[in-house]
C-alpha cells in the first residue's frame, strides 16, 4: 500500500536519506528505530511532503507516487489520507486555540461542509483517544502532557488516514503516561499503515511487529521485532542495545565507539565498527534477505569468530568435554559457567590446541582450523586466572609483554618496544622505561593481571579467552579488570569466551551464557534470558545457589 | 554561543550601513571647523542667500552660514545623543543591575518604579520639564537620561537575572569563583552587547528628543541645533529658502536616527539566535 | 506579571507625575505664584486675584497643604485659567483634545493594520527579495521623525504641488454641508495623517515580521501543515495569530510615541489639535494650560495603555488563565 524506493533526501548537500526502500501492507507496524541525527523524523516527513530538502525516488501510495505529485495534491492527502503525530514538545500544537478547535480545523480543512458532521467526527474521536470534551475546551498549555499527546494523536486520526506516522509519541513521558499512550497506540493501529519513529527500543518492541534500524541515513537491519531485538545481527543493531538500560538486560551498559557522521562513502557505519575490512570503506552494501528480515552488511552481519563444533576431551573415560557446541561471536562476551570440575578449563585449553582434542573440529573465521596455524594462534590469546603463576617471576615487564611477539618473531626490537608500549596503555598502565623494569614482584595483583592482558593484547588478538580472570584478586580491583575488558571489547571489539564460575559475573559482563554440566552445555541463551527464566533444572539450582547471598535482603 | 558581535553586525548590509552613516557624521562633526571658514553664530551680513561657493547652503534669516550651522549642529546632536545614552545606560546598569544582583524587598520596590516609569511617555515629561528649566546642553542631556533610563532597567535586570542563574556562572561559582570574579570575568563579558544595543537605542531617542525640545524652541537659544534651524525655517516655506536651510537639517537629522536605527537593528538580528540565519534540519 | 499589578503600576505612573506638575513650577525660583502663572500673566494679575489664587493653591502654607490643595483642585477638575485664552484649561483643552484623538486614532489603526500585513508577508518570504526591500523601505522611513516626515509631505504635496491645505483641519466658513464637510476634514487630515502613519509603520512592522520568522519555526506550525492546512491558512491563522500578541502589547507601547509625534505633525501642519496647542502655550508662556495639556495627554495615553493590557489578557489564553 506504501512502498518507498529508493529515496535520496539531502539538505544543502548533506544526503540525509540514502536508497532507503521500504514496503508497507495494510496492518502492519513497522517501528524506524536509530539515534538523532540517523534521519528518522527525515523519513516521516518526507512521507508527508513536508521535509525541506531535495527528494528523489519514488513513494508510491495505493499506485501513486507522492512525490511526482503537484503540492496542492500532496497537501489534500496530508491529514486525510497520510496523518502524522509529532512529539509533544513545548507549542506542539497552537498555543492560541483550544485542542477541540485544533482537531476540528483538521477536519475542516480538507472540505467538510456540514458543520455538524464535523462536530460528531470530533467528538467521536475525542472519545476514542479518553480526552471528555470539558478538557477538549481547553487550551493546550492547561492540558498534562499526557492529554496533549492525546490530542495530537486525535488529530492525526480525525480523518481515519491510511498510513499513519508517529514520531516518538511518547517521549517526554513518565513511565504510567507512556503505557497509556502505548495502550492508546495499539487500540487505533488496527489495519492502517503505521510508522513509529523512535529511539526507544522498549516502545518499539511493545508496539510494532517489523523494525527497521536507521543509520547515518541508510536502512541497515529490519526483521521482526522479537527476532531483532533478541538476537540482532547487525554490530550497529547490537550496538544500540547494549547501550539501552533496559528492565531485562543485565550487562553493563556499553557504547559505540566514535559518532555518526554523514557524507560517509562505503558503509555509514564502517568508521565505528570493529569488524570492518577494506570493502567496507568504498562500497556501501546492499540490504540483503538474510532469512528472517534483511541486513546491509558486506560481512552478512556479526561473524562468529570462533565456532567449536561437536568438540570431545577425554582422559581415560572420563569425559571432560562432550560433545560440545559453542558459537562466539565478534565483539561478544560468552560466559561459559558451570562447577569446578565441569569441563570449562578444560573446554579452554583443548579449543587453544594447548590439549588434544579427541573428537570435533574448531573453525576461525568460518575456516578449519589446524594444528599449529599461526593466525588463530596470533588472534586467539588466553587470559589465566593467576597472573602471578602465569607471568614468570624471572621477566620484567617489557619482557613478558614482548614473549608473545619473540615467540612469533614479530617485528624488530624498536617496533616491539612501540607495540609493548602501546598494549600498556591499553590496559592503562604506565609505559615508561621505569615501568617496564619493573618484575612480577614490585606489582600488585591487579597491575599483574593487566601486565597478563596486555601480554594478550600486544598480538592485536580479536578473541581473549579468559579462564577466571578476576578469581585471584581482591573485589574492587576485580571491577577495575572487567571493566577493562568491557571498555575494551567496546573499543576493539573484542570476542571475549569468558570462563567463571560466578554467575553474578557472568549476569553482569556478558551477551550470552553457556551452562556446562559434567562436560555439557546444557543450556545457552542471552544472559537476560537465562538468569530470567532458566530452562534446564541445573540452571535453576545453579541460580538458587548463587542467589542465596543477597546484598539487599528483602 | 560565541559571536563576534562587531563581525557579524558588519556582515549585514543594514549594519553596514548604519555604521557608515554614523560614523561620517561623526568625522563631519569632529572636522566641523576645517570644513567651514565661519562660526555658526557669525552673522555675515547677507540675510536669505541661496546656496553659492561662499556658503554652501546659503544663509539665513539673519545671515549665518547654514552648512556651518549644519556642521556644528551636528556636534549638538550626537552629543546630545551620545551623552544622554551614556549617561542613562550608567543609570540603568546601576538600577537593573544592583536590583538583580541584590534582590528582595529593594528588586521588588525599584522595579515597581521603573515599571511605573515606563508607561509615562517620555517626550512629553521632556517638554514639560524643559519648558520650566530652559536647559542648555549639559541639562538637557541630564533631562533626557533622567526619563530614558527606566526601559533600559529592565533589559539589564532581565539579562543578569538570565546570566546570574546560567550554568556557566554557577560552574564559576562551584570553583569557588567569588562575586567580583564573575562579576569581571562572566556578568561583564555578557553584557556588552546588550548594552550596545541599549545604549544605540538610547541615543536613537535622545537625538530625537533634543531635535524635538529645540524644534519647539524651548532649549537653551543660543545652541545650535538641527530642531532649532527647522523650527526658525518653517516660519519662511513661502519663500524658496526651504530648499537649501528647511531640508538640509532635517535630513541630517533623518540620516543620524536612521544610522542608529538601522545598526540597532543589525545588532538586535545577531543577537537574537532564533532570528539569525540558520540551517534548519527536520526535527531529529 | 499582569492583572493587579499592572493597575498599581498605572498609579504610581499617576502620582510620579502630579508630583513632577506639582513640583517643577516650585523649583523655579522666586515667588512660587510668579512660576505657576509666569512672568506676562503675574503683571496683568490685580492684587486681589493674586490674593485668591494665592489662598486657592495654600501658597502661602507647608508644601504638603500645598500639595494637597492642588490634588483636590484637580480632582474638582480645575486644572487652572488659561491667561492667554481667557477660559478654564480643561475647556481649552476639551476644545482641542477631539482633533488629536481623531489623528492618532487613525494613525495608529492605519498604521498597525498595514504594518501586521506586510510584517506577516515579509516574515513568511524571510531574505527573499520582497522581504529585504520592505525591510529596507521601512526602516527607512522610521528614520524620518514625525515632524520632518510632515514638514517634507507639506513641502512637496502643499508648497510645490499646491494640492493639499497648509493649515488647518477644516476650512473656515466653508459651510457644514455632510459631505462637503467630510471632504474637507478628510483632506486637511489626509497629510498630517499620512506623515504620522508612515513613520510608525516600521514598528509593527518589524514586530509582526519578527515574531512571524519566530512562529514559523515553531513545532506547531509543522503540526498544522501535517494537517494539511493551506498555506494562507498557515500564514494568517497559525503562525499570523501567534505574532500577533507582541504586536498589542507594542499598540500600547506606541501610543505615547504616536501621540508625541502627532503634536509635532500639529505644529508643521497647524493643525488644531493639542500640539499646536502646547506650541502656543509654549510661545505664550501660558503655564497652567501647558501643565494642563501634558497632564491630560499622559493620564488619556496611561489610560489606554491599561487598556491594552486588559485586552491582552483577554487574547492570550496563557496570561489569561494564570489568574
Amino acid at each position: 500500500m506504501l512502498e518507498i524506493k529508493e529515496l535520496n533526501v539531502s539538505y544543502n548537500g548533506t544526503q540525509v536519506l540514502k536508497n532507503v526502500n521500504l514496503k508497507l501492507e495494510k496492518g502492519q507496524f513497522l517501528s524506524i528505530i536509530g539515534e538523532s541525527g540517523a534521519g528518522k523524523t527525515t523519513l516521516g516527513l518526507s512521507i508527508m511532503g513536508l521535509v525541506e530538502g531535495s527528494c528523489s525516488g519514488a513513494m508510491l501510495f495505493n499506485g501513486r507516487d507522492l512525490l511526482s505529485m503537484c503540492e496542492d495534491e500532496r497537501r489534500r492527502l496530508r491529514g486525510s489520507k497520510l496523518a502524522m503525530v509529532f512529539q509533544n514538545v513545548e507549542n506542539t500544537l497552537h498555543p492560541l486555540y483550544t485542542i477541540r478547535e485544533q482537531i476540528m480545523e483538521a477536519v475542516l480543512v480538507h472540505g467538510a461542509d456540514d458543520k455538524r458532521k464535523a462536530l460528531a467526527k470530533v467528538s467521536e474521536i475525542l472519545a476514542l483517544v479518553k480526552i471528555d470534551g470539558d478538557r477538549a475546551a481547553r487550551y493546550p498549555h492547561q492540558l498534562s502532557g499526557g492529554e496533549r499527546q492525546r490530542a495530537l494523536i486525535a488529530m492525526a486520526l480525525v480523518n481515519d488516514p491510511e498510513v499513519l506516522i508517529l514520531d516518538e509519541p511518547t517521549a517526554s513521558l513518565d513511565a504510567f503516561t507512556k503505557n497509556e499512550i502505548i495502550q492508546l497506540l495499539n487500540e487505533i493501529a488496527g489495519d492502517k499503515v503505521t510508522l513509529l519513529i523512535t529511539h526507544d527500543l522498549a516502545v518499539a518492541a511493545q508496539l510494532s511487529n517489523q523494525m527497521a534500524v536507521l543509520y547515518g541515513g541508510r536502512i541497515i537491519e529490519t526483521g521482526p521485532s522479537e527476532k531483532l531485538l533478541a538476537n540482532p545481527r547487525h554490530p550497529y543493531t547490537r550496538g544500540l542495545l547494549r547501550s539501552y538500560p533496559g528492565m531485562d538486560t543485565t550487562k553493563d551498559l556499553q557504547g559505540i565507539p566514535g559518532k555518526m557522521a554523514h557524507n560517509v562513502t562505503g558503509c555509514p557505519f564502517h568508521p565505528r565498527c570493529t569488524q570492518r575490512i577494506n570493502i567496507c570503506a568504498q562500497e556501501a552494501p546492499e540490504l540483503v534477505d538474510n532469512g528472517r528480515g534483511m541486513i546491509a552488511c558486506h560481512r552478512g552481519g556479526i561473524i562468529p569468530l570462533l565456532e567449536v563444533k561437536k568438540l570431545s576431551k577425554t582422559f581415560g573415560y572420563y569425559k571432560a568435554v562432550d560433545d560440545v557446541q559453542l558459537t562466539l561471536y565478534e565483539g561478544e562476551t560468552l560466559a561459559l559457567v558451570g562447577e569446578s570440575g565441569s569441563g570449562k578449563t578444560t573446554l579452554a585449553k583443548t579449543v587453544l590446541g594447548l590439549l588434544r582434542a579427541d573428537a570435533g573440529a574448531i573453525f576461525y573465521e568460518l575456516e578449519k582450523v589446524s594444528a599449529g596455524d599461526a593466525k588463530f594462534r596470533r588472534q586467539v590469546q588466553m587470559i589465566f586466572q593467576n597472573p602471578r603463576e602465569s607471568i614468570s617471576h624471572r621477566m620484567n615487564v617489557f619482557q613478558a609483554v614482548k614473549e608473545p611477539l619473540d615467540i612469533h618473531r614479530l617485528g624488530s626490537e624498536e617496533e616491539k618496544l612501540a607495540l609493548v608500549r602501546e598494549a600498556l596503555e591499553d590496559v592503562e598502565l604506565p609505559s615508561d622505561d621505569n615501568f617496564l623494569n619493573k618484575y612480577p614482584h614490585h606489582l600488585s595483583g591487579g597491575e599483574n593481571q593487566r601486565v597478563s592482558i596486555a601480554r594478550a593484547l600486544v598480538m592485536k588478538p580479536r578473541v581473549l579467552v579468559a579462564d577466571e580472570p578476576t578469581s585471584a584478586l581482591d573485589a574492587s580491583v576485580q571491577a577495575k579488570i572487567i571493566k577493562l575488558l568491557l571498555n575494551l571489547q567496546e573499543r576493539k571489539g573484542l570476542a571475549i569466551l569468558l570462563i567463571t564460575h560466578d554467575l553474578a559475573l557472568a549476569r553482569k559482563a556478558s551477551d550470552r551464557i553457556a551452562v556446562m554440566l559434567a562436560g555439557r552445555i546444557v543450556e545457552e541463551g542471552p544472559t537476560g534470558r537465562v538468569l530470567a527464566v532458566p530452562r534446564h533444572t541445573f540452571t535453576k539450582s545453579l541460580l538458587q545457589n548463587s542467589r542465596v547471598g543477597q546484598l539487599c535482603p528483602g | 554561543m560565541h559571536i563576534n558581535i562587531l563581525k557579524e553586525v558588519k556582515s549585514d548590509y543594514m549594519g553596514r550601513t548604519g555604521l557608515t552613516i554614523l560614523l561620517s557624521l561623526l568625522a563631519l562633526a569632529l572636522l566641523a571647523p576645517l570644513l567651514t571658514h565661519y562660526r555658526p553664530e557669525d552673522y555675515t551680513g547677507l540675510i536669505f542667500q541661496p546656496p553659492s561657493a561662499r556658503h554652501w547652503l546659503g544663509t539665513n534669516d539673519v545671515g549665518q552660514d547654514v552648512w556651518t550651522q549644519l556642521l556644528y549642529g551636528a556636534r549638538n546632536s550626537l552629543l546630545t545623543g551620545g551623552g544622554a545614552a551614556v549617561l542613562a545606560v550608567l543609570f540603568s546598569l546601576l538600577t537593573g543591575g544592583s536590583a538583580a544582583l541584590l534582590g528582595g524587598m529593594y528588586d521588588r520596590v525599584l522595579m515597581r518604579l521603573v515599571d511605573a516609569m515606563l508607561v509615562i511617555p517620555p517626550v512629553i515629561v521632556v517638554i514639560l520639564t524643559a519648558a520650566y528649566l530652559k536647559p542648555n546642553l549639559l541639562l538637557l542631556i541630564v533631562i533626557i537620561s533622567v526619563f530614558l533610563w527606566p526601559a533600559g532597567a529592565r533589559m539589564v535586570r532581565a539579562q543578569t537575572l538570565a546570566l546570574k542563574e546560567s550554568m556557566h556562572v554557577m560552574a564559576a561559582r562551584s570553583f569557588g569563583g567569588g562575586r567580583t570574579y564573575v562579576l569581571k570575568r562572566h556578568l561583564a563579558p555578557e553584557m556588552g552587547p546588550v548594552l550596545t544595543a541599549i545604549i544605540i537605542q538610547f541615543a536613537r531617542r535622545s537625538v530625537f528628543m533634543e531635535a524635538g525640545v529645540s524644534f519647539l524652541g524651548i532649549s537653551d537659544p543660543s545652541l545650535v541645533s538641527w530642531g532649532k534651524m527647522m523650527q526658525d525655517a518653517l516660519q519662511f516655506t513661502y519663500l524658496d529658502v526651504w530648499k537649501w536651510w528647511l531640508l538640509p537639517p532635517g535630513f541630517a537629522l533623518s540620516l543620524t536616527i536612521i544610522g542608529f536605527t538601522f545598526t540597532g537593528t543589525a545588532l538586535e538580528t545577531v543577537m537574537n539566535p532564533r532570528l539569525r540565519k540558520e540551517v534548519h534540519h527536520a526535527g531529529d | 506579571m499582569k492583572g493587579p499589578t499592572t493597575v498599581i503600576n498605572y498609579l504610581i505612573a499617576l502620582v510620579l507625575i502630579l508630583s513632577l506638575n506639582f513640583i517643577l513650577p516650585r523649583l523655579m525660583p522666586g515667588d512660587p505664584l510668579q512660576a505657576i502663572y509666569g512672568d506676562e500673566a503675574i503683571i496683568a494679575m490685580t492684587p486681589e486675584l493674586k490674593a485668591e489664587l494665592v489662598a486657592r493653591f495654600a501658597l502661602d502654607q507647608s508644601t504638603g497643604r500645598q500639595f494637597w490643595a492642588y490634588i483636590s483642585s484637580l480632582l474638582r477638575g480645575d486644572l487652572g485659567y488659561s491667561y492667554f485664552y481667557n477660559a478654564p484649561v480643561l475647556a481649552v483643552i476639551f476644545g482641542s483634545l477631539p482633533w488629536t484623538v481623531l489623528l492618532v486614532g487613525l494613525a495608529i489603526i492605519i498604521s498597525t493594520l498595514i504594518g501586521v500585513v506586510l510584517g506577516i508577508e515579509s516574515g513568511y518570504r524571510r531574505g527573499r527579495p520582497l522581504d529585504r526591500a520592505l525591510l529596507g523601505v521601512l526602516m527607512f522611513a522610521s528614520g524620518f521623525p514625525d515632524f520632518f516626515a510632515g514638514i517634507l509631505l507639506l513641502l512637496f504635496f502643499g508648497v510645490v504641488l499646491g494640492l493639499a491645505p497648509l493649515a488647518g483641519a477644516t476650512t473656515p466658513y466653508a459651510g457644514c454641508g455632510g459631505l462637503t464637510f467630510l471632504t474637507d476634514l478628510f483632506k486637511h487630515l489626509a497629510l498630517p495623517l499620512t506623515s504620522l502613519a508612515m513613520v510608525r509603520i516600521a514598528s509593527p512592522f518589524l514586530l509582526t515580521r519578527n515574531a512571524m520568522v519566530i512562529s514559523l519555526g515553531e513545532p506547531f506550525i509543522l503540526t498544522a501543515r501535517a494537517k494539511g492546512c493551506p498555506d494562507k491558512v498557515i500564514r494568517y491563522r497559525h503562525a499570523g495569530k501567534n505574532s500577533l500578541l507582541p504586536v498589542v502589547t507594542a499598540t500600547g507601547m506606541q501610543l505615547p510615541h504616536m501621540v508625541s509625534g502627532a503634536l509635532f505633525i500639529e505644529i508643521v501642519f497647524s493643525y488644531p489639535g493639542m500640539g499646536s496647542l502646547l506650541y502656543n502655550a509654549l510661545l505664550t508662556r501660558d503655564y497652567p494650560l501647558l501643565q494642563g495639556i501634558l497632564l491630560v495627554l499622559t493620564i488619556t495615553v496611561l489610560s489606554v495603555n491599561l487598556l491594552v493590557d486588559i485586552v491582552y489578557t483577554r487574547l492570550d489564553p496563557r496570561i489569561a488563565y494564570a489568574y
